[in-house]
């Protein structure tokens, strides 16, 4: 199976382990990930200003893209990517007034135009009929659950794992549609599949600081604490999330974390597909550890069978 | 030629600012067949109807139209003065001209024009009206009341009263409903089932009402005054002729399910009765959780009755009654755990609702009166009620606020700090409401004198945390985020229309409204009926409220009752469909479009008959027939198309 | 002092333009404060966002372009999530910045950014804050 997938800039460099394992999962599954040409940054939010609606081209453009090379879907792995992405589709598709001068904007674009040889003015306009899909809801719904987990050679059987989910997969619901947002359960079904225990913890869906890692960074460090503490408490061995601003928050910032929060243990956090391409076989020296502050191998190699 | 009068009101401002009346009365005064016309400020007041009399008097008319507000409103007003005046009340017809011209117009020059142009329409109908008799009808002067809590108890008991026979139908095996329930009734601090329960027996006794419990009204026709009802009594599997209620078997039995009555917080056997004070007190056997239905074993009932009173081989029987009213008294439940996700979905079971609380008080409840958390059975100390929740909220679960949650949380409360004297209550609310009678003076009672803290600000979540809740709030008066750690928490959820009302209102055909909750016939005026003639309302499943306005409601529906069964015959409105016999081919379109089965083939004279009794005057009949032999009284093709002709001024 | 309301406040351009640039119904709040209680930041925030919220229907500008609270909104929704009346408190948030930045300095541009956090922070971190916090 062939499918469309949009990276992002994220993906591309700072957290690159995200990508390769995530590829390399895919790949073992049967599913190749295309990257789609001439893509660029999708915005990092989704623009509410209602009197901003320019704002919106950025994360169009890369979908009616898509549209136009003949898919009808997308696959995305950075939660941001995943949470603008879906939610300017569903712009498009409710409001009449954003898709008409989105629309009438795109038809004139220069860039584009050049790009694909096409004139000024041609093409169809977008009405948000490409899908966006998180790469979990691909492993879920594309391939299965069933058959990733047939797929396991390496099953993750004595590692507790915590799952966090974060904000913007999972909100606002209404556009989102992605999981029940008071009680989700993909994260935890993933982790099943893989053979892995679920360390349930409160704090799985309050939101680590996002951006105020960087503007706040003592209200961002205080979120992160108490959700990492909590996962602790509730006997996880490490923390799995999906989102590289998350993991910014609740794994490179560690470090600090160490200093303010005297008694505070260190503990491993896996991006879900790190995971998924060890469960799948490969190496764990393979997997992009090097990224991380709070080195994941020891706790592989002690846990899981080789 | 016809003698009509035309009275046009000005309805103070209401009409007379924009329709220039003088203008009207002199123009239509010139109208062929009209012999008078007046207009006058408020036609409806004594002065203005006694204008319309002695002008029929006077002038000797026999055709009268007030042109003034919507007939819903007066119609019945003016036909009354007409007919006191000598004329045949359905020689007396409505123009709208406020409603339907001065209300929704701007312009006076057209307003006028158009004022004039409803009247003349109205006197070309009225030219052709004929003088028609109400029909009259005989009524079976018995009551079915469907609902056996304490708002249908009532209604029976009054109607009984009177001295008319009443069937009260209830599905559960016993009468009393969930103020059964209830622990202690507020402001007073009534035990609830003390209260009740002299009621109940009274109800179980009365010679005049004749109970039906577990069973279910399954089918309805025929109209006011005139129901055939069938209802089906449920098969209790054990003969309650000869059961006395010794109570031996539900003693006896091996099996534990967990009790309805208890909130799941206690068990009841396979065979058992809700609770002690049961009306009737006699059991019934819950077939999907029976061992002898399920697995064909045990049976031990049957061998420990001494009677012979159980009856594996019961079935359901469907009885066919005769009725002249029905109340309509259904009840409610409250919004399930498993709708609040914020609050744990229902799967903390520390995370109670308001209901389990009141049987975690209740001295014959699971506990035993002490307030022990159904998880380990701890006493609580630190409790937080949680008020609002699924109510006040349009986004995600119920608009309305349901109204008895504030009062009964200070009640909760107060009883709690009572059992627990060294517990601490928290409350958090967005508003206090205490409408009723001594509500306030309870509340303060509550929050001043019992040490119980009020926190204003709504619970954003509630989760588990090793053995206790954490309750996430916020006290917006401070304007600080709070957090508590909980041993129980108790969520006042919303009042919501009972299980199976939606179906049961199906049936009777009986309007409801966007939440389920029975609709009434005017939200001011008419509040016990419904707009189905024959239909009263009481209690909540006409919306949230108390017991004391349950109760006054009840009272109110029942007298409605009273009042219908009071008269000899019911009258039916004339206005029926008619049939012309010459013209009819007994094609029987007509028969499939009616929707109130008031048509009939005669098969010897090959035509279609009404049922003038059945016939509510819809006129669906008139719009199917190809022949145009069936035809409305007073409202024939030809009246309605020269009024169509004079609306446009032709 | 007592703060003086009258129509020209209430219903002044403030709240008009806060309602226009968010498309919230900010007259809906019946200020239940639930937004608050799920907020994860409201303990480092002056005024609280209910509290926000009540400062735009009532018109007070000023207290609301000096507030700490506007510039330390993560857009993580919860407050969203659980409004009984639906209110996007996270994009009135937004739109409330969009006007205190106007066309003045960023709060936090590229140049507040730290060199170490420009080379280590992902980039969807350093494009959030300054579309968020910088014009």
């Amino acid at each position: 199976m062939k499918l469309p997938y949009y990276p992002g800039c994220t993906l591309k460099d700072r957290t690159s382990q995200l990508e390769n394992t995530a590829l390399a999962a895919a790949a073992k599954l049967g599913v190749e990930l295309q990257e789609i040409p001439n893509w660029t940054c999708c915005g990092a939010v989704y623009p509410v200003s209602e009197t901003r609606i320019m704002n919106l081209v950025a994360p169009i453009r890369i979908l009616k893209e898509i549209g136009e090379s003949g898919a009808d879907r997308v696959v995305t792995i950075c939660d941001f990517c995943y949470n603008v992405l879906k939610r300017a589709n569903r712009a498009i598709l409710d409001d009449d007034v954003k898709r008409t001068r989105v629309n009438l904007f795109l038809s004139d674009d220069d860039r584009r135009w050049a790009a694909s040889g096409r004139k000024v003015g041609e093409g169809e306009a977008y009405d948000g009929g490409v899908k966006v899909l998180h790469y979990l809801e691909m492993l879920r719904d594309q391939v299965g659950f069933e058959k990733m987990a047939a797929a396991v050679e390496r099953p993750l059987e004595n590692l507790r794992l915590a799952p966090y989910y974060g904000c913007n997969l999972l909100r606002p619901a209404q556009e989102m549609n992605f999981d029940d947002p008071e009680d989700p359960s993909i994260m935890e079904d993933f982790i099943g599949h893989l053979g892995g225990r679920v360390a349930a913890f409160p704090y799985r869906t309050e939101c680590c600081g996002s951006f105020l890692g960087i503007s706040s960074p003592a209200a961002a460090r205080r979120l992160s604490h108490t959700i990492l503490a909590s996962a602790q408490k509730n006997g996880a061995d490490a923390v799995v999330l999906s989102c590289p601003m998350c993991f910014y928050n609740l794994e490179t910032k560690q470090k600090e974390l160490i200093r303010e929060f005297p008694g505070f243990q260190p503990i491993p956090v896996f991006f879900f597909t790190q995971l998924l391409a060890f469960a799948l076989g490969r190496d764990a020296e393979t997997l992009g550890f090097e990224e991380h502050y709070v080195d994941p191998l020891p706790l592989l190699q002690e846990r899981v069978s080789a | 030629m016809k003698r009509i009068g035309v009275f046009v009101c000005h309805c103070g401002i209401n009409i007379a600012a924009t329709v220039d009346v003088e203008k009207v009365v002199e123009e239509v005064r010139r109208y062929p067949g009209v012999a008078h016309a007046e207009h006058y400020q408020y036609m409806c007041s004594d002065p203005g109807q006694k204008l319309v009399q002695e002008a029929i008097d006077k002038h000797k008319l026999d055709g009268v139209i007030v042109a003034a507000c919507s007939p819903t409103l007066h119609e019945v007003t003016f036909r009354r003065a007409s007919e006191n005046a000598g004329l045949n009340p359905y020689q007396c017809e409505i123009a709208n001209i406020r409603e339907q011209c001065s209300w929704v117009h701007a312009d006076r020059g057209a307003a006028t024009r158009k004022a004039i142009r409803i009247i003349e329409s109205l006197v070309e109908k009225v030219k052709y009206d004929e003088s028609l008799t109400p029909l009259s009808v005989p009524l079976t002067k018995r009551a079915m009341v469907v609902g056996g809590g304490v708002a249908g108890i009532q209604a029976a008991l009054d109607v009984a009263n009177s001295g008319y026979e009443v069937l009260l139908v209830e599905k559960q095996p016993s009468i009393g409903g969930h103020m059964a329930q209830l622990s202690e009734t507020f402001p007073t601090l009534d035990c609830s089932q003390c209260i009740l329960t002299p009621k109940m027996v009274e109800a179980g006794q009365h010679k005049n009402i004749r109970l039906l419990t577990y069973s279910e009204v399954e089918e309805i026709s025929g109209y006011v005054g005139n129901f055939t009802v069938k209802i089906r009594k449920k098969a209790a599997y054990v003969n309650w002729d000869a059961c006395t209620g010794c109570g031996v078997c539900t003693e006896k039995c091996p099996k534990k399910v967990d009790s309805e009555f208890n909130c799941n917080m206690g068990s009841r056997g396979a065979i058992y009765t809700m609770f002690p004070q049961a009306v009737p007190n006699y059991p019934v056997i819950d077939r999907d959780n029976c061992l002898y239905f399920t697995k064909g074993r045990c049976r031990i009932c049957e061998k420990v009755c001494d009677l012979k009173a159980i009856d594996y081989e019961q079935k359901d029987e469907v009885v066919e009654e005769q009725v002249g009213a029905i109340v309509v008294a259904t009840g409610y439940d409250t919004l399930p755990l498993d709708q609040l996700g914020e609050y744990g979905y229902g799967k903390l079971p520390d995370v109670i609702d308001g209901m389990a609380f009141e049987r975690l008080l209740s001295a014959s409840g699971p506990t035993g009166g002490e307030i022990r958390r159904p998880s380990d059975g701890k006493v609580p100390k630190e409790i937080v009620f949680v008020q609002c929740a699924g109510s006040r909220d349009p986004e995600k679960h119920l608009p309305y606020c349901s109204k008895i949650c504030c009062m009964y949380t200070a009640k909760h409360a107060l009883l709690y700090k009572h059992r627990v004297h060294d517990g601490q209550p928290y409350v958090f609310y967005i508003d206090v409401r205490t409408g009723g009678k001594s509500y306030e003076e309870f509340y303060h009672r509550v929050s001043e004198e019992e040490g119980v803290v009020y926190i204003r600000g709504k619970v954003s979540r509630v989760f588990q945390d090793g053995d206790q809740l954490i309750v996430w709030g916020v006290d917006t008066l401070t304007g600080k985020k709070v957090e508590i750690a909980a041993d129980l928490v108790v969520l006042a959820t919303g009042m919501i229309p009972s299980a199976g009302s939606q179906a049961l209102f199906s049936t009777l055909k009986l309007a409801s409204d966007e939440n389920g909750f029975l609709s009434e016939a005017h939200p001011k005026l008419r509040p016990v009926e419904s707009i189905q003639a024959g239909f009263y309302l009481a209690g909540a499943a006409q919306g949230p409220r108390d017991i004391p306005e349950t109760v006054a409601q009840a009272s109110g529906a029942a007298s409605k009752v009273i009042a219908l069964f009071s008269q000899e015959k019911l009258f039916h409105e004339p206005i029926v469909a008619c049939v012309d016999e010459d013209l009819c081919s007994g094609c029987k379109v007509c028969i499939s479009a009616c929707p109130y089965d008031a048509r009939e083939f005669d098969e010897k004279e090959g035509i279609v008959r009404v049922n003038e009794l059945l016939c509510e005057g819809c006129g669906a009949c008139v719009v199917s027939c190809p022949s145009g032999a069936t035809q409305q009284k007073n409202l024939t093709d030809e009246q309605i198309r020269e009024m169509v002709k004079a609306s446009l001024g032709e | 002092m007592r703060t003086e309301l009258s129509a020209n406040k209430v219903k002044g351009d403030f709240l008009a333009k806060v309602v226009e640039l968010s498309g919230e119904s900010i007259l809906a709040c019946y200020q239940c404060g639930c937004c608050s209680a799920g907020c994860p930041v409201a303990e480092e925030m002056d005024l609280l966002p209910n509290q926000v919220i009540r400062y735009v229907q009532l018109g007070f500008e000023d207290e609301l372009m000096k507030s700490k609270t506007i510039w330390l909104c993560a857009s993580c929704f919860q407050c969203h999530a659980r409004c009984p009346r639906g209110i996007d408190i996270s994009k009135i948030m937004d739109a409330l910045r969009q006007m205190a930045l106007g066309s003045g300095p960023d709060r936090c541009g590229p140049d507040e950014i730290s060199a170490a956090e420009l080379a280590g922070a992902p980039q969807q971190a350093l494009v959030t804050v300054v579309r968020k916090l910088g014009n």
